[in-house]
């Protein structure tokens, strides 16, 4: 469904990202894991074309999805969750939902998207008419999730979604992304916490200084050492 | 001061406010959601008001057909300005010099079209005048109440309910993030300076029904319409349409009690304690 080809991201001189080639299946979920600043957000925001490409490609179904806007990418049904939620701040819950289902083929199902967004986070029906901006992060990213689901997207890029949140929490954005999954979305998911990353994924990468290092099914990248070391901490 | 006085010079105010909020519902859109102070606005504003002069008031075609007509031709000059203002990369503050340009350059244009002298429009249609009690009010002062009130609930209730304004407040929070729910940013910053010209449009026919004109005026309009839009809050409209009725009655009450050169005083009073009591209103 998704399969980069040697793309590369620079700011300036520098390249972020080189040469970094993954695929994802139809239905499936594969994680992107790694420390913090190996390229992870850069190449979210890549592939979510907030960030130009200097060279390679990326192929959605086919089509090479390189030079699209992002509105055109949206109309493809790529939906993303970023990185610290980046929610409309000053809008209340549902305007963010409803900006979720802005295209044009969206919005034929906004009454019935905002029946399951409030269905799944009820707590999000009670506060409907809140600015978003006041909620508690774990509430946040809810709104982040309810409004990634409200384009109907066929691929969701989720990025950092345990970031900043407490262990409880983290433990039910996992449930989400799970639910969400079951319901034959695929999803790209960008972490760096790699324990839980792993425990989701069907498959993985290791991106570390801007260059894929490692990639196979969970079990495969636990069994190898020098993954565990670095990002498992196993230790020894 | 007697109960006629009194209630003509709220009537009063309340006329001189709407059309501030008119004038600066535009400025007030343009600053809020295109980062641009748009002195150029009352440049636009003299512009169509001289224009109806001509075509309504010289050669005689109806001034509704001549506000019909304008409407369209302002919301391209918006759009066009804003085309050049990204284009050349203004930012917020540059943008008041660029624009404070671009007015001088309507001045000089209207002067070389028009000359300097004084010129009047009479539009016989709005010449009469209500009387309630012992109050009168002018039909072409009731019209442009209607428009100022109607024009800023309904851009007040665009911005609240429809996709356009919620997008565009989407925009505002996070353009990257709205861009990749398909909002198109650029399109509807377009539309936002094409409206807000399209308002200069109708503010500029209601000058030329109210006032003489001389293009040495274009400027003096600045201050109060500044003070209403900055009380208001920018891209409020309902607020706007609020201070512009305060401002403009409480310079109605001021001329009345003391003298009209003291009505000045008024909106720069305001907007000296808004600033200091009330920054982050700003």
């Amino acid at each position: 469904m998704l399969k980069a080809d040697a793309v590369c991201v620079g700011y300036g001189e520098a390249l972020a990202l080189s040469n970094i080639s993954f695929d994802l299946g139809p239905g499936e979920l594969v994680a992107i894991i790694g420390p913090n600043g190996a390229g992870k957000t850069t190449l979210v925001n890549a592939l979510a074309r907030l960030l130009p490409i200097r060279s390679g490609g990326i192929l959605l179904d086919g089509e090479n999805i390189a030079r699209l806007t992002p509105q055109q990418l949206a109309d493809r049904g790529v939906a993303i969750i970023p990185e610290g939620r980046r929610l409309f701040t000053s809008m209340t819950v549902e305007e963010n939902l409803e900006l979720g289902c802005y295209r044009a083929a969206a919005r034929a199902h906004k009454r019935e998207g905002l029946e399951q967004a409030y269905a799944m986070f009820p707590i999000l029906g009670e506060r409907r008419r809140q600015i978003s901006g006041t909620l508690s992060g774990g509430q946040q990213q809810m709104v982040a999730f309810a409004r990634a689901l409200m384009a109907r997207p066929r691929l969701l890029l989720i990025d950092e979604p345990s970031l900043g949140l407490a262990p409880v929490i983290i433990k039910q954005v996992f449930e989400t992304i799970a639910r969400i999954h079951a319901t034959g979305v695929s999803i790209l998911l960008i972490e760096q916490n790699a324990t839980k990353a792993l425990e989701a994924a069907q498959r993985a990468y290791v991106l570390d200084c801007g260059q894929m290092i490692a990639s196979g099914t969970p079990d495969e990248l636990r069994q190898r050492p020098e993954i565990g070391a670095a990002y498992l901490g196993h230790g020894h | 001061m007697s109960a006629t006085l009194f209630g003509q010079s709220v009537l009063s105010g309340i006329f001189a406010g709407s059309l501030y909020a008119l004038m600066g519902l535009g400025m007030s859109l343009s600053w809020r959601y295109l980062r641009v102070i748009n002195i150029a606005h009352f440049g636009l504003v003299f512009l169509a008001a001289y224009m109806t002069y001509e075509f309504a008031g010289v050669r005689g075609f109806s001034a509704l057909a001549v506000a019909l007509l304008l409407i369209p031709l302002f919301f391209m000059l918006g759009v066009i300005q804003q085309v050049l203002i990204l284009r050349f990369n203004v930012n917020e503050f540059s943008s008041l010099i660029v624009t404070y340009g671009l007015a001088i350059i309507a001045e000089a244009v209207i002067q070389l079209i028009w000359s300097a002298d004084f010129v009047r429009y009479e539009n016989r249609a709005l010449h009469g005048n209500v009387e309630v009690g012992t109050l009168l009010l002018p039909m072409a002062d009731i019209l442009l109440v209607v428009i100022a009130v109607g024009l800023c609930v309904a851009t007040w209730a665009a911005m609240r309910f429809t996709w356009l304004g919620k997008a565009l407040r989407a925009g505002l929070d996070n353009p990257a993030i709205a861009a990749a729910f398909g909002v198109p940013n650029q399109r509807l910053l377009l539309l936002v300076s094409g409206f807000s010209a399209a308002l200069a449009a109708v503010a500029g026919v209601f000058v030329a029904l109210l006032y003489t004109l001389a293009p040495s005026q274009i400027l003096s309009w600045l201050g109060v319409v500044f003070a209403a839009v900055l009380l208001g809050g920018l891209g409020n409209p309902l607020g706007l349409l609020a201070a512009g009725m305060l401002i403009g009655v409480s310079e109605a009450i001021t001329m009345a009690v003391t003298a009209p050169s003291w009505a000045p005083v008024v909106p720069f009073t305001i907007l000296i304690l808004l600033l200091v009591l009330w920054p982050q209103r700003v």
